[in-house]
């Protein structure tokens, strides 16, 4: 009863999700050995536990919060079956990526250019099939489950990717298996984010962020395809993953570049940041290195990727292209300046750096369309530019603590935010300013996204526009889920909250929520009278384990722990047969209904194109 | 290093003078005998007021004026001169850690709101697995319902009714401490047991549970981490934030730490782990420049 100014007749302040109906009325017939449900309600109905996808069990057992499992749903199209574009015909489209391609091919031995080549190009299709077939026997017999992936030659079908400790899975999400058909090791460092294109127009769709700050983009179907446990084909970004320290003393920079080299640097035991810095384990070099913290495709951006890390900078990519020229950049003069600088050689890959912030960002999200593009970080602020003019539209600062996750409303009017301070935040683009706060986790929010698969009951249809559901999993182990109807929140806004003292318009505030600040200016913290609350609709307790990320689909919900264990919960009406074929489980998009796939972990929710 | 240069400037004392004077304050701390950190925190503030209050009363008593004293006591001014004179000192311990906690009982009969204040040097608070300070803060302030065997007497019905009781912060310290009951009593044991849960503390924080709705901004500037897996033994480390670094204090080793490393020191959402380094004691520093009035 601390805070009655909830606008909406809904509870307020209730952090305990016991207390909601939802889940007391439910009774323990269908508990699992662990003490938690296989189910969970809301008004539409029933969701259901249908499929678990975890890596190997006992396989590792790596120091926490070093390498946070998220996951990336993944559409294969069927086609190899069908013969790819012939070269003229991409190269029409865009012939620099088709060069940038050729030369990666060249440069990466022969084995991974016939995998590649013939994965992509029909004048190596005999190659390639001798090839498959070879692989294909190969993995008949050491494969260590049903792989039913692998048997499907052109890979066609949904997978699930996440990463758990130093390991890239991927899962078949069709399958009932548990196991997963592919596990990609990587011996230098943990993979943390990826991010897939299934619009990729050549062979490289998934792009791997590791925690020494090193990128790969790869194509999923040659991972498939290939029955070792690297990586293959891929191309490597940012090699020594300190290139562009800017918080790192340059004397550890250059100890790292030696030791990779396998070079014992003698260092004198006085500067004791280095004698750390020899004691660290490889895992914890990324720490000093400026890790990767979240990867992104750019929506329509001809190939353009986008990586996050922990020093505050963005860099942008081009896909395929070797980074031969200088990739230098200026100086950041003002750390806390926001700043694009763009590659000084055009051979430069990556070819621009976008400087956010002080401290890390801990998620980068694209609207839909490609037009904006936000950030959260460590400094707890949301900031939203416009991509192509590389401009600070708005933003502004959570309540405390880092932002951990963002995502985008499929018609970009929303952009919802979790972090430390415990509170799911909806900031709204047309006010420039947090409209809600979603009270309810016990602990840090992990994962947020909207479920644009949901569509509120037909009762009223002249509400509809405004309503939206969205959910979110924390790391007090549970997944809410909400409903924010904006009709009952904004108009009160704009008058003194019920429940506000007469001491609540003094300056500050009133004009914080009177007037729309102006375009590119960051907003301070809001006061915790005069945000409006949300409570939600339902609080699902979904593993023993912090959660790191939840995903919507047509017919499921996904919801990932941060130790790799990923659920996925049927719909109502969804389920009660078994899928055959991997089409049942792809949702059809219709032109009005934006993309709608996603990626869960704490760089939030990235938009995938499913199966258009 | 740093600390060693600024040591004279900022007036620390050595270590180890620090536990000589220690042990010759308290028997109890003479023998190998392990010892609780919250514990020994509370003995160390509590002796430190009782220092300076002696030391305060001593030019007191000689020459009947209070500005020997003004001085000893950091700057404070006119609370001595103009307050009652049983009142108790307040002493820079008291202005850095002291808060004050208003006790709300309101009684469901004649809804008479009884607040009752008191003083606190840290909060003591309950754990739960998974949880952040935030929702322990929370159910620190959550209301209680005083019923049956536990019935509140209300001066105004003068007889013992039903009541709600809540914890509020009347007002919050410069320096909070806080303190996890990682050290638990269970009665189907009978015996005190070490709780891992893993508890996250961001490295900022806001208190919503005040009386007036400050939103008062706290930065964590230390954690107190005890490892080990029972409440017998163990041993402990410390993360102090200076000049902008964090730094890892084990025994006679320093060292620095990034920051994003603090949160290895959350706990374990597992009972069984081999990870046994959890924050016990939490120290965060207001940055809101008003808080620091006496």
């Amino acid at each position: 009863m601390i805070h009655n100014n909830s606008n909406n007749g809904m509870m307020s302040s209730s952090s305990s999700s016991s207390s909601n109906p939802n889940l007391s009325s439910n009774n323990n017939s269908q508990q699992s050995p662990s003490g938690l449900k296989t189910y969970f309600k809301t008004p539409e109905g029933r969701y259901k536990l249908q499929f678990e996808k975890t890596h190997p069990a006992g396989l590792l057992h790596y120091a926490h919060g070093k390498a946070v499992t998220q996951v990336t749903i993944t559409h294969l199209k069927e086609k190899l079956a069908q013969l790819p574009p012939t070269p003229t015909a991409s190269s029409s489209t865009s012939g620099v990526r088709l060069a940038a391609a050729r030369l990666l091919g060249g440069s990466n031995g022969s084995r991974s250019l016939s995998s590649f080549v013939g994965g992509n190009g029909t004048s190596s299709k005999s190659s390639f099939t001798g090839s498959y077939g070879r692989l294909g026997n190969t993995g008949a017999v050491s494969s260590t489950s049903g792989s039913p992936g692998i048997s499907n030659y052109d890979g066609k079908g949904t997978y699930l990717i996440f990463n758990v400790g130093d390991t890239v899975y991927v899962s078949d999400f069709n399958s009932q298996d548990k196991d997963p058909i592919k596990m990609i090791n990587f011996s230098n460092s943990n993979p943390v984010c990826h991010a897939f294109d299934p619009e990729a127009k050549d062979g490289h769709d998934l792009i791997i962020g590791l925690n020494s700050g090193d990128v790969y983009s790869v194509s999923l179907r040659q991972q498939l395809q290939d029955v070792g446990k690297k990586l293959v084909g891929a191309q490597h970004y940012n090699k020594d993953g300190s290139e562009f320290g800017s918080t790192i003393p340059n004397q550890v920079v250059e100890i790292y570049r030696l030791m990779e080299n396998g070079i014992q640097p003698i260092v004198s035991g006085r500067d004791r940041y280095i004698r750390r810095f020899k004691e660290m384990k490889t895992d914890h070099i990324g720490e000093l290195v400026c890790r990767c913290t979240s990867v992104s495709w750019v929506p329509e951006g001809d190939g353009n990727f986008i990586v996050a890390h922990s020093d505050g900078n963005l860099y942008v990519y081009e896909k395929s292209k070797d980074g031969t020229g200088d990739s230098s950049f200026p100086v950041i003069k003002d750390q806390a300046q926001f700043s694009v600088s763009h590659a000084r050689s055009s051979k430069s890959n990556p070819i621009a750096r976008w400087h956010i912030c002080q401290g890390a960002i801990n998620g980068a999200s694209f609207s839909a369309d490609g037009t904006y593009m936000a950030t959260v970080g460590r400094d707890g602020y949301l900031r939203v530019f416009d991509y192509s003019k590389e401009q600070l539209i708005c933003g502004g600062k959570s309540y405390y603590g880092a932002l951990l996750c963002c995502a985008w409303s499929m018609d970009g009017k929303y952009i919802l935010t979790g972090g430390e301070d415990d509170l799911v935040q909806v900031w709204s683009m047309d006010d420039r300013k947090v409209v809600a706060w979603g009270e309810g986790h016990g602990s840090w929010v992990s994962g947020v996204a909207f479920d644009s698969y949901w569509s509120p009951p037909s009762s009223d249809g002249s509400t509809e526009n405004n309503v939206y559901r969205f959910g979110s999993v924390g790391q007090d182990t549970q997944m809410l889920l909400w409903d924010l109807a904006m009709d009952d929140i904004v108009v009160p806004l704009r008058r003194c909250p019920p429940g506000g003292s007469p001491t609540y318009s003094t300056g500050s505030q009133s004009s914080h929520w009177d007037n729309i600040s102006p375009l590119g200016t960051l907003q301070p913290a809001p006061s915790m009278r005069d945000v409006p609350k949300l409570s939600p609709l339902v609080a699902h307790r979904v593993d023993n384990e912090p959660l790191s990320g939840m995903i919507f689909t047509q017919e499921s919900v996904l919801t990932a722990c941060r130790e790799g264990h990923v659920k996925i919960w049927t719909r109502p009406g969804y389920g009660e047969t078994q899928p055959s074929t991997s089409e049942s489980v792809i949702p059809t998009i219709s032109r009005d209904k934006p993309p709608s796939s996603a990626k869960v972990g704490s760089s939030g929710y990235k938009q995938v194109l499913i199966g258009l | 290093m740093q600390i060693s240069s600024q040591k004279k400037k900022t007036g620390v004392i050595a270590p180890k003078r620090f536990v000589q004077r220690v042990k010759k304050q308290n028997e109890l701390f003479r023998s190998y005998m392990h010892q609780d950190a919250h514990e020994f925190l509370n003995f160390l503030l509590n002796e430190l007021v009782d220092i300076l209050e002696k030391e305060s009363q001593v030019p007191k008593s000689s020459s009947e004026t209070s500005s020997p004293s003004e001085k000893i006591v950091n700057g404070l001014k006119n609370v001595l001169a103009n307050g009652v004179h049983k009142e108790p000192l307040v002493t820079w311990v008291h202005k850095n850690f002291q808060g004050i906690l208003t006790n709300e009982t309101r009684c469901l009969r004649c809804e008479t709101v009884t607040a009752r204040d008191e003083t606190f040097l840290d909060l003591s608070l309950d754990i739960e697995q998974n949880s952040s300070i935030t929702s322990c803060l929370k159910n620190f302030s959550s209301t209680e319902t005083l019923n049956a065997e536990d019935k509140f007497f209300c001066d105004k019905c003068c007889s013992l009714q039903e009541a709600q009781k809540r914890m509020k912060i009347k007002k919050p310290p410069h320096i909070l401490v806080i303190h996890l009951k990682r050290f638990k009593y269970i009665e189907q044991l009978g015996r005190y047991k070490k709780l891992s849960y893993r508890v996250v503390f961001p490295l900022e924080l806001k208190l919503s549970n005040t009386v007036e709705d400050a939103d008062s901004e706290y930065s964590l500037f230390a954690v107190v981490v005890h490892v080990g897996s029972g409440p017998n033994h163990g041993h402990y480390v410390s993360l102090v934030k200076s000049h902008n670094h964090w730094l890892f204090f084990d025994d006679e080793n320093v060292e620095m730490i990034d920051e994003s490393a603090v949160q290895t020191f959350f706990g374990s959402s597992q009972e069984y782990s081999s990870n046994t380094d959890h924050g016990y004691i939490l120290f965060y520093e207001s940055i809101a420049p008003t808080s620091i009035k006496s």
